[in-house]
């Protein structure tokens, strides 16, 4: 059954898009990630343009996020504070992305760059979530009987705290410096406009980390920021280069949350570490890939640039 | 060069028109009665290219036959010239390209060059040397080669063909001739093509010159929620933007209240 999408201005199969929306919502679901990390690149492997493959996978995340985080407001984990602080940074970065976008395509020269981020991004998270989930499997093999090391003091949190532009935050029931969680937000909000993605795999580790907030906190806030930053991604999108579409997104909407049920059951019968490492195995084939499309001769020298930025 | 080659072509061209140097008006010629199994196709959700069968009637029977699709209107485009930087291969210089249709599709009843000279070719723009000649390129960044001109026009062509929006077909079978008068064949029109009014010419030659010309015209446009989509992002984009948003936040929280316990983010 073939599907015509208005702004990407091709025809394809409709099974195919729910399918990988499905499979990317499952690995979700599994390693409790958002998966726009994963569904950008398999968009443009199927032959979606590059661009409005971000944008409308910003778009789809903002629905796939907006369920999480109202459940985490009513449970009372979002950090209001916290998350405009995030928030603003956010929309800071995702409207500097956007023109980013725009000025790059122009250029001719925005998918490299979008997989020169790529394999930066997923190589580090990659190596960094193999490494230590393998020293987990070792350890726990080796010294089942000791007790697991408690997490490394925060120091970069003490650091930061003693920042200027001091705020409370009583739901994290801490006291720090605004400028890192602004910072952050900026830098996140940039790589939500550069390659559609949510950027919860580096917010949660940053703020439970970094900011030292509470793990439930720092999802919550993470989920409540990504509904916005991502809003406000999917608007400027809309807006300056008119790539966003919303009929893909909404046919991955419903791969990715049927997909997200049955993963999230699958992950409760494997270990932690296990689900770890299997993550790190897919995220480190995908760095390859982008890495070998940046390195081997392409087979067309010659490409289409858009004329004024539409679509098609 | 390319003077001395206009040159050259203008001349041969006029001692092919007997001396005459004026320019060839398909339009005077005997008509080729042509009719299409559709002139309009509808893009809807389901949409997966079509495709229209053509048929015509000779006037001058045992004569060759040229039928070109083009789009009505030529694109300006801007195509990027990838080249090594380092170990990387990346955009390093941009063309601009005028007078290239978006379309352009032949089929002729045998190779085009066994059917008219080369002169009448350009005259009449058909086929890719006749495109090369009228296209005009323009270096936009970057820094030219002397092979940039044969490079940017074989990668357009090669970016066109994928797209099933060119293709030149010199082939009998697929341009069926009965009795010499009788002709069909049919033109498919891909999912890349996009919305415009599109020219089925045909073209009638005997012996190198044009005896016989029809045109039928065929529409392609955007319906319903296609067309909606279309129509709202690009010519109305906050109100798309808010809308996209707005949706999306929507399904979500439906999503959300059918399985329970919120989304997956």
């Amino acid at each position: 059954m073939e599907i015509y999408l208005p702004i990407a201005g091709m025809s394809i199969n409709f099974f195919l898009v729910i399918g990988i929306g499905g499979m990317v919502g499952f690995l979700s679901g599994l390693f409790g990630v958002g998966g726009g990390f994963l569904l950008t690149p398999l968009m443009m492997m199927i032959g979606i343009p590059p661009a409005v493959a971000a944008a409308s996978d910003s778009n789809q995340i903002v629905a796939a996020a907006s369920s999480g985080a109202f459940a985490h407001w009513r449970l009372g984990n979002v950090d209001f504070k916290m998350g405009l602080v995030i928030l603003a940074g956010g929309i800071t970065g995702g409207t500097i992305g956007v023109q980013l976008v725009k000025i790059l395509r122009a250029m001719g020269n925005f998918e490299f760059v979008m997989k020169v981020v790529y394999v930066l991004m997923l190589g580090l998270v990659g190596s960094a979530m193999f490494v230590e989930s393998l020293r987990t499997i070792r350890r726990s093999k080796v010294e089942a009987e000791t007790c697991a090391i408690a997490p490394s003091e925060p120091k970069l949190a003490k650091m930061f705290s003693k920042m200027p532009l001091k705020m409370n935050f009583h739901r994290s029931g801490l006291s720090t410096s605004a400028i890192f969680p602004f910072s952050i937000g900026t830098i996140v909000g940039v790589m939500a406009a550069l390659l559609g993605v949510g950027g919860g795999f580096i917010m949660v580790p940053a703020m439970i980390y970094i900011i030292g907030m509470p793990t439930i906190a720092a999802i919550g806030t993470d989920l409540f920021q990504i509904v916005l930053t991502s809003a406000n991604v999917t608007l400027q999108q809309a807006f300056v280069n008119k790539t966003v579409d919303l009929l893909l997104a909404l046919i991955l909407l419903g791969g990715s949350t049927i997909g997200a049920q049955f993963g999230a059951m699958a992950g409760k019968r494997l270990k932690g570490e296990q689900i770890r490492i299997l993550l790190a195995v897919i995220v480190l084939a995908l760095t390859v890939k982008l890495f070998l499309d940046l390195v081997l001769t392409p087979d067309d020298l010659v490409s289409l640039a858009p004329a004024k930025g539409g679509g098609h | 060069m390319t003077g001395l080659a206009t040159i050259l072509l203008a001349l041969s061209l006029g001692l092919w028109c007997g001396g005459e140097a004026r320019a060839i008006t398909p339009e005077v010629q005997q008509k080729v009665v042509t009719a299409a199994s559709k002139n309009l196709i509808e893009i809807g959700v389901s949409y997966r290219g079509d495709q229209i069968h053509f048929f015509g009637v000779n006037p001058v029977p045992g004569t060759d036959l040229i039928i070109r699709l083009t789009a009505e209107k030529d694109e300006e485009l801007k195509l990027s010239v990838k080249g090594t930087v380092g170990p990387f291969w990346m955009t390093v210089k941009q063309y601009e390209v005028k007078g290239a249709p978006f379309m352009y599709k032949i089929h002729a009843s045998k190779p085009i060059d066994q059917i008219i000279s080369a002169a009448t070719a350009q005259e009449l723009e058909i086929g890719y040397p006749a495109i090369r000649q009228k296209m005009q390129m323009h270096l936009a960044r970057g820094t030219a080669a002397p092979d940039d001109a044969e490079k940017v026009f074989t990668g357009l062509i090669k970016i066109k063909e994928k797209a099933n929006l060119y293709n030149i077909v010199e082939d009998p079978k697929r341009l069926e001739v009965a009795e010499g008068k009788l002709f069909k064949h049919y033109f498919r029109f891909p999912p890349a093509a996009s919305e415009g009014r599109y020219l089925v010419e045909s073209f009638c030659f005997d012996q190198g010159q044009l005896v016989g010309y029809g045109k039928d015209v065929i529409e392609i446009k955007k319906v319903g929620l296609e067309h909606w989509l279309t129509d709202i992002s690009q010519n109305q984009p906050v109100f798309f933007g808010i809308m996209a948003v707005v949706i999306a936040v929507g399904a979500g929280l439906l999503v959300g209240v059918i399985f329970g316990k919120g989304g997956h983010h």
